[in-house]
């Protein structure tokens, strides 16, 4: 049976939400973590980028996703090398060097396309999966509850949220802020990258410039409202994705509205709802470059 | 005195035929902007391969700056404007306003796309083009080719041209077999080169029973023939794919059942032609079946009766037999998609 009503439609409505809630979900987390360490980092877009041409040539080249996911993770890490050096190490304003990161991968991966994959296009077969979805999800969702359980319950995670509240007080207990901003920097880089490297694998199974659309910006929004809670980006990937397959249920059903108002549905209902229950406030050092010796 | 008058109008003439071939002569150089590389297939290629081969029979030295992206390129317009250039095409919609602008600012040529109240005599000229009239013939194989008698329309978002050729496209599916279901989605509201999102929409047409699938989406498009070519619909029956703009079938033949290529050459030359004669940017520019600058792609998926029932009509549109609407309305688009109520 197909049609609208089918249980094909239903399946594919929800794989649908959930293969667009992941990329988002990775990159949430990561985006989250460097947040809570103090750096806000604009550059999750060009992290992202950078893991789904990387993911993609490896596993394209390999012929293993899983190759592909830890090179999309690689890369990403490499990108946040230069947000670490500059925003970290030297104090430079993370915004303008998290835009530059992303401007500069959109211009590389277009240029690393062009000369490898313009002219061929070649895609990737469908990912085999388990237990009906693709193993990364599992360990996305393993994730995101490990993340919750190391930010309330362990030392690290008094750490990093000192480091994004009050440098200065880790600084004079023997903690080194540099340094623990670097780590997270770099984690940072990695979980986007994955998540990049995702979406080219397995959320669409090819690789084409400027393919990000946006999505690092969108893990940003998500970040945010979470207000440090891993489990409220889960909530907000996941409603984003079933907005999405939503949307486009309602298109397909022949709903006779504008389609910018069904598109603006993901972004609407995920903003009203995180900051109806995200609540808390954002660390108070976020974006703040810290200076040994600064007050 | 009628003597002078005469001689003062022929004078004023020459004047102004001298002043116009001053202008022609000028013209040594043109410039392409694109927001992706030359080499998807479509769009960009398409229009980069145009500009080379008018700069190539006009002997015009030719700038092409690709893959610019879709966010603000003013600063590219100002570099290409000071280099003097007969010609600016701003090759994507997003890039309309700031193109515009740009041309006040530096006097420069332009020419934009999806603008046509933007027209500015002698500096900017807008070539909104549509194949709705391929896109009708599309629709004519699209209905006749499917079996489980629903066929989708993908679109990465609803620009005019978008709009023409998916109402076109519609219009042929409604004229061929008007029991057919059609089902429609718009990716975003600029997801060109959103490929997974293009997957996940063109995976639930599939789902909702559509067995071909016109798509419309630049970059995107690659994720939409992942989509057809990795489905497994549960009647088991194949997914075809319908392009626009470009050929695919060298990246795909399998699963590409036809393409409305796209010649943009004509509108180009066309452009040049009016700068010589001094009427760039009284008009627009248009592509049709009968000048060539819009066919169908043949593809040996297609049978050989539906290819000539395609054929026929295409007779037809070019003698002006049969009119294919001209629409850029996104409402009008959504509207003859529901025109026969489907079955949920």
């Amino acid at each position: 049976m197909t049609g609208l009503g089918s249980g094909a439609f239903l399946g594919q409505f929800a794989a649908g939400s959930l293969t667009a809630a992941m990329p988002l979900l990775l990159g949430g987390l990561g985006e989250q973590l460097s947040e809570r360490a103090g750096v806000l980092n604009v550059g999750i877009e060009g992290m992202m980028l950078a893991g789904a041409y990387a993911g993609f040539a490896v596993a394209y080249s390999t012929g293993g996703l899983w190759p592909g996911l830890l090179a999309g993770a690689a890369a990403g890490a490499l990108v946040a090398l230069p947000m670490l050096l500059l925003c970290v190490r030297w104090a430079l304003d993370q915004v303008v060097v998290g835009i530059a990161l992303t401007l500069g991968v959109q211009g590389l991966t277009a240029l690393l396309h062009h000369f490898a994959f313009s002219t061929s296009y070649p895609r990737l077969p469908a990912p085999e999966l388990w237990l009906g979805r693709f193993p990364l999800d599992y360990a996305a969702l393993a994730m995101c509850l490990g993340l919750a359980g190391l930010y309330r319950h362990t030392l690290l995670g008094l750490h990093l949220h000192a480091a994004g509240e009050r440098p200065v007080a880790l600084d004079m207990a023997g903690i080194s802020v540099s340094r623990l901003r670097g780590a997270a920097v770099l984690a940072t880089g990695g979980l986007a990258g994955l998540g990049g490297a995702y979406l080219s694998e397995v959320s669409a199974g090819v690789f084409v410039p400027f393919m990000t659309n946006g999505a690092g910006f969108i893990c940003i929004v998500l970040a945010m409202l979470a207000r440090g809670r891993p489990l409220l980006v889960l909530g907000g990937a996941l409603l984003f994705g079933v907005s999405l397959s939503s949307a486009t249920a309602l298109q397909l059903l022949g709903v006779d509205v504008p389609s910018d108002v069904v598109q603006m549905l993901p972004f609407a209902v995920v903003m009203l709802l995180l900051v109806v229950l995200g609540g808390g406030r954002l660390p108070a050092a976020l974006g703040v470059a810290y200076r040994r010796g600064d007050r | 005195m009628p003597f002078r008058t005469a001689a003062l109008a022929a004078a004023l003439l020459a004047a102004s035929a001298l002043t116009a071939t001053a202008r022609a002569a000028e013209i040594t150089s043109l410039a392409i902007m694109t927001p992706e590389q030359g080499t998807d297939f479509g769009w960009n290629q398409q229009g980069i391969a145009a500009a080379q081969a008018v700069a190539k029979a006009h002997g015009l030295k030719l700038t092409i700056a690709q893959g610019l992206g879709y966010g603000d390129v003013r600063a590219t317009l100002r570099e290409l404007a000071d280099d003097k250039l007969g010609l600016i095409i701003a090759h994507a919609s997003g890039y309309n306003t700031a193109a515009a602008e740009i041309a006040a600012e530096t006097s420069s040529r332009v020419a934009i796309v999806d603008s046509p109240s933007k027209l500015k005599p002698g500096l900017v000229a807008d070539y909104t083009l549509n194949g709705r009239e391929g896109a009708y013939l599309a629709g004519i194989v699209a209905a006749r080719v499917s079996k489980t008698k629903t066929v989708a329309v993908v679109v990465s978002g609803e620009p005019p041209a978008w709009n023409a050729q998916s109402y076109g496209f519609a219009a042929g599916v409604r004229a061929t077999d008007p029991a057919i279901t059609l089902r429609y989605a718009v990716i975003g509201p600029a997801a060109y080169s959103d490929a997974a999102g293009a997957k996940r929409v063109t995976d639930a047409a599939i789902a909702a029973g559509a067995d071909v699938v016109f798509g419309q989406g630049n970059g995107a498009s690659f994720g939409m023939l992942q989509a057809v070519d990795t489905a497994k619909p549960a009647d088991g029956h194949k997914v075809w794919f319908i392009d626009v703009i470009g050929d695919k079938s060298s990246v795909d033949a399998s699963h590409l059942l036809t393409s409305v290529v796209w010649d943009y050459t004509p509108v180009f030359e066309a452009m040049l032609t009016d700068i010589k004669a001094d009427t760039f940017g009284t008009h627009g520019y248009h592509l049709t079946l009968a000048s060539g600058s819009i066919k169908l792609l043949p593809s040996p998926n297609i049978p050989a009766a539906v290819w000539d029932e395609a054929m026929a009509a295409q007779k037809k549109i070019a003698d002006g037999s049969l009119k294919v609407e001209e629409t850029y309305d996104a409402a009008k688009v959504h509207a003859i998609m529901t025109s026969v109520a489907a079955t949920p």
